[in-house]
């Protein structure tokens, strides 16, 4: 016997019986009946200040936990508000439950000009998604939370956009809530791991480029570079999936010169979990190879896109990681390509121009103050340009940054969903002078859940990646000087702590007490600060 | 040489822009190469949302559209919101973004703010999206654009440029002739209703956004009809004062009645949507029987019934009906009075409001009455709500807000500042709460740069009590509807802007005084007891 409750009510129930228990979102006259069965089913609730803050946190929050991020939003403005977010979580492959009121079936499609009303609200999302759906009944919300749920967990990530119209969220759902099944993580076929193990045995100059779908292979992917002596360049994404501090870790430079020499000439590279995109390239057409490529990806479009791979294997990355290292007979050639790593990552250093060594000298500063867990969300901003990879991490997951859509405003609110999903581990935010104040408001929202923060604010007076663009095209600059607010005075009015630290030891000190504080803490940092020069 | 971007901005001079709202990237850099030399001024928000929506004000303030650059993927999904408002509202805007190189589109390759079609998603929200693929495009996109902003029902468009289309020589270009005359009505429907209206005994007029700008053919008609006008929130202004204007919702019961008592209704340029005609959801509207239909739009006019359609532009149909019906000697002289009914509908709607209402209007007439002329730019609070029910402005167009259509908080602050640049020279005020403000505050920035003179004040209740209100009428325990505001005076003058609060409202005209005189961006926090 179950009791009658209505179908928003009930979705709190499905969602904590998959595991949810955490929900961003701002509630409207189209979300109360969800907000309803939130506190019977034990629901947290983090209200924020805007609604692209509520995506950001849940991919945030999912980055951090590995597990999908849930947002509750209104029809029309709020599911519009969110799409940045899907966008971002899109192209970065974050597990991501958007769950929107729309308007009641009855008046779907209509144009009749109903509160909110947006001409197909499914059809909007269904570029930044997996899948946009309507569910038309109680019934057809537990299918589309299972498919979701289904997809999080054995495919390649990416968000979902249930919608749910009026009349379905206070219609009567009196059936007992159960979690399908999914299907557990795809095995590779074992032709391709021969072929694959194959290529690398014989290999002199193997070299590998982990990403983001590697994250959840660490372990495997150090045991095999060890076993291979190979070279390990992480993409942005797959940053710390080798400790930048192992003696085969090359840093996340594939952007870089001396790392795309030595790719170059590598006779087989394996690249797993990447899609070798422009944000990590940067190259206008695909990344030069010479040698052979062995490309493992669950997605099997990747696996085609672009490169002539000799071997291509879909699966997950740490079955297909174990399984090549099953298969490696016990001796094998060794290898060049390690000797190289301190070489190239010292000519990559040596390469770095004036204002990229400033960065480095306040990247270190954050990075001793860092305990070796803690995490730093980095938005699109020049130190953070640097920082992804010269800021040494000794796991995966601790430099987060919005790579493929590059958002700017990621930061902040990504920080907060990170720190709501693991209190007890140190989270840092890295975020420019324009940047922050696409999302500053939620600087509320840290308050208010008294979230311990450092937010690095990296101060230069301008949008300067795009004053930079503009003069070296010799385009008048327009639009990129605009006058800022004072940082602290803007923190302090939503009751942040403060510092604009006047020495290196002032700035790891900062960080150090913002870490231990009981809310966030703002800590401007100015590009012309003279104990930089 | 001359690129495609270059281009553009010497065909948008040709059309009359001359403010562009943006954010530039580096995928929009090529669009910014011509600015420097030409007449139009560019505007930096501080997000793209602001962008759209300060296009969304300047737009309601001018009539032209109103016109943002942004780059692909975020900068345009930062937009959609106010691209959704100006689709609800019908407002005339031109939002054009890069987009990347043609050869890497659709394929799915992970490409900096790639998106895996654009296109597809704004096709959604504009009225139509194009592709720029060859410099030779831009003459004909940009008028089909002005056209339909001219003589058909407003709403965003959507242009995208490749970023390897953007600096590509464009050679000359000439702007492209764009027929931009209003469409008018057809004389025989003309006929047709006027002979309608010269027998009824008691008209009435409904006037919504689409009869802004037709305030003296309305008055006219109004006055041989003896009709009264009802203003949907969109068509406050109109009539102001006059014994015959009625600026309340047909929402209440009183207009419902007096729609009722109607034996002819002449609805000008509105849609009836329920956020005018039917607030609170009881399905309580009843479309009259006897209606006449004057809209610019086709789908609108097929969307209910009516007894005549008249497809014109609402000043071009109201002058001609005028017209018809002043010539013609039956036009009933024996009519119940119009103001009589007008009065009893206004005495009822006002009543009806309730008294914590008519104290949230009163403070709308306070900012009314201290800054005459002036244009009220409302989001989502409490008091806009109220004024929305019923409240009489004092100029046309000089009152507006997304409390109605589709909604977005956050509107008001971006959308003042676009109206104040565009009429550099009229008090412009923002009433927000303290929820809505907190979605676009940093626009102070931007406020502040382009010193747009608007006066923001904020309705702090410290919460959403609009929803708060809501979730207690349903019987749901509130949940997330307090959130902790911050100190806004202290946020204001981190932006460098003046502020002050007022415990207490009768301080609020003299506050406004001093702050429209200082001729600059300005704050007024009212604490809510
Ligand atoms: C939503 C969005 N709008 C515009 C851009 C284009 N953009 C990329 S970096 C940048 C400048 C950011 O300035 P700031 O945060 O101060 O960082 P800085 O480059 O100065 O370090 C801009 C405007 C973007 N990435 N995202
Ligand atoms: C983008 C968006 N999100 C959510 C809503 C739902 N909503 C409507 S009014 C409101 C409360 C606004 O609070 P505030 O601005 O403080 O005004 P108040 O109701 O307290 O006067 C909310 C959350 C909305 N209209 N738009
Ligand atoms: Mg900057």
């Amino acid at each position: 016997m179950t009791d009658k409750i209505s179908c928003g009510s009930r979705l709190m129930q499905l969602l904590r019986a998959y595991g949810v228990d955490t929900l961003f979102g701002m509630p409207g006259v189209h979300t109360l009946e969800a907000y309803r069965g939130m506190d019977d089913a034990g629901m947290r609730h983090i209200g924020v200040r805007h609604e692209q803050g509520a995506g950001f946190m849940a991919d945030g929050y999912a980055r951090m936990s590995g597990k999908p991020g849930v947002c509750l939003l209104i029809s029309g403005p709020g599911v519009t508000n969110a799409a940045t977010p899907l966008g971002q979580a899109y192209s970065d492959s974050i597990p991501m439950l958007m769950i929107s009121s729309v308007a009641a079936t009855k008046d779907l499609g209509m144009g009749r000009g109903r509160l909110h009303e947006i001409t197909d609200q499914s059809q909007v999302t269904a570029p930044l998604t997996a899948f946009s759906a309507i569910a038309t009944s109680p019934d057809q919300v537990r299918e589309y939370v299972a498919r979701a749920f289904a997809l999080f967990e054995s495919g390649r990530s990416r968000p979902v956009h249930i919608s749910i119209p009026l009349d379905v969220l206070t219609a009567i759902d009196d059936k007992p809530v159960t979690r399908r099944a999914a299907r557990g993580s795809r095995a590779p076929a074992s032709a391709g791991i021969a072929d694959a193990t194959k290529l690398l045995a014989e290999a002199k100059r193997p070299v590998i480029i982990a990403g983001g779908g590697s994250v959840r292979a660490s372990s495997q992917l150090v045991a095999l570079a060890e076993r291979l002596g190979a070279a390990v360049v992480p993409t942005i994404a797959g940053k710390g999936v080798i400790a930048d501090s192992h003696p085969l870790a090359l840093e996340a430079t594939l952007d870089r010169p001396a790392t795309q020499a030595m790719i170059a000439e590598a006779d087989v590279v394996l690249c797993i979990g990447t899609e070798l995109a422009e944000p990590d390239i940067w190259l206008d057409g695909p990344l030069p190879m010479n040698g052979k490529m062995i490309r493992i990806d669950i997605d099997p479009e990747v696996l085609v896109r672009d490169y002539d791979a000799a071997v291509a294997i879909e699966a997950d990355a740490a079955l297909a990681l174990a399984d090549i290292l099953a298969a490696l007979p016990a001796s094998i050639p060794s290898k060049e390509s390690h000797n190289q790593v301190a070489r190239i990552r010292a000519a990559e250093r040596e390469a770095l121009t004036p204002l990229e060594r400033k960065h480095v000298k306040v990247l270190d500063a954050l990075r001793r103050a860092m305990p070796d867990d803690g995490v730093v969300y980095s938005d699109m901003t020049q130190l953070a340009y640097t920082g992804y990879a010269f800021y040494p991490c000794a796991g995966p997951r601790q430099w987060i940054f919005p790579a493929g859509y590059g958002t700017l405003g990621y930061a902040l609110p990504a920080g907060i969903g990170g720190k709501i999903a693991a209190p007890e581990r140190p989270v840092m935010v890295v975020v420019g002078d324009g940047g922050f104040q696409f999302t500053l408001q939620e600087l509320g929202t840290a308050v208010e859940q008294k979230l311990p923060m450092a937010i690095i604010l990296w101060n230069n007076d301008s949008l300067a990646q795009i004053r930079d663009g503009m003069i070296s095209r010799k385009i008048p600059t327009i639009g990129i000087n605009q006058h800022n607010p004072d940082f602290i005075k803007l923190a302090e009015a939503y009751g942040c702590r403060t510092a604009s630290p006047q020495s290196i030891e002032a700035l790891e000190q900062a960080v150090t007490a913002a870490l231990a504080a009981d809310r966030p803490t703002v800590i401007e940092v100015r590009e012309s600060a003279g104990f930089l020069a | 040489m001359t690129t495609v971007g270059e281009a553009l901005i010497s065909l948008l001079e040709a059309h009359g822009v001359d403010t562009v709202f943006g954010i530039p990237g580096v995928h929009t850099v090529e669009l910014y190469r011509g600015l420097a030399g030409s007449k139009i001024r560019h505007i930096t928000p501080r997000h793209e949302q602001g962008a759209g929506f300060m296009a969304d004000g300047y737009a309601r303030v001018t009539g032209r559209p109103g016109v943002a650059f942004v780059i692909t993927g975020p900068g345009l999904t930062n937009t959609i919101t106010a691209m959704g408002q100006a689709r609800a509202d019908s407002i005339p805007m031109l939002v054009i973004s890069g987009v990347n190189a043609t050869p890497t589109l659709g394929k799915g390759l992970g490409y900096l703010h790639e998106m895996p079609d654009q296109r597809g998603m704004m096709e959604r929200l504009a009225l139509f999206s194009h592709r720029i693929t060859d410099a030779g495009e831009l003459p004909g996109v940009l008028a089909r654009a002005f056209e339909l902003f001219a003589t058909s029902r407003p709403g965003p468009v959507h242009i995208e440029i490749p970023t390897n289309v953007m600096a590509l020589p464009a050679g000359s270009l000439s702007a492209g002739s764009a027929n931009t005359t209003a469409p008018r009505a057809e004389m025989s429907a003309m006929v047709e209703a006027a002979n309608l209206a010269i027998i009824a005994k008691r008209p009435l007029i409904l006037a919504g956004g689409g009869a802004k700008a037709a305030g003296t053919p309305l008055q006219k008609l109004a006055e041989l009809l003896d009709a009264p006008v009802v203003t949907t929130a969109n068509a406050r202004g109109l009539l102001h004062k006059h014994p015959l204007g009625v600026p309340a919702s047909p929402s209440l019961k009183a207009v419902r009645a007096l729609m009722a008592d109607a034996d002819l209704v002449i609805a000008v340029g509105t849609e009836f949507g329920p956020t005018d005609y039917d607030m609170y959801g009881d399905e309580g509207f009843l479309l009259p029987a006897n209606l006449i239909r004057i809209d610019i739009d086709e789908a609108q006019l097929g969307r209910r019934p009516a007894t005549i359609d008249i497809r014109a532009d609402s000043a071009l149909a109201l002058e001609a009906l005028a017209g018809l019906i002043e010539a013609d000697r039956r036009n009933d002289r024996d009519r119940a009075s119009g103001a009589a009914r007008a009065a009893e509908a206004r005495d009822a709607a006002w009543q009806e409001i309730g008294a914590d209402m008519r104290a949230q209007v009163e403070v709308v007439e306070t900012i009314r009455d201290a800054l005459p002329g002036s244009i009220i730019v409302g989001d989502s609070t409490q008091p806009v709500y109220a004024a929305n029910l019923y409240y009489d402005h004092d100029r046309p167009a000089g009152w507006f807000n997304a409390a109605t259509g589709f909604g977005a908080l956050g509107y008001g602050p971006p959308a003042a500042i676009g109206a104040a640049l565009a009429l550099p020279d009229v008090p412009v005020v923002c009433l927000s709460g303290d929820g809505g403000f907190q979605f676009t505050l940093s626009e102070l920035g931007a406020a502040l740069d382009a010193n747009a003179a608007v006066i923001f004040v904020i309705w702090n209740n410290r919460g959403y009590r609009e929803i708060e209100t809501s979730m207690r009428d349903v019987g749901v325990e509130p949940v997330g509807v307090s959130p902790a505001p911050p100190d806004f005076c202290r946020v204001a003058e981190a932006y460098g802007i003046a502020a002050e609060r007022l415990d207490d409202l009768s301080d609020l005209a003299a506050a406004l005084k001093l702050a429209r005189a200082t001729k600059k961006p300005y704050l007024i926090e009212i604490t809510v007891a």
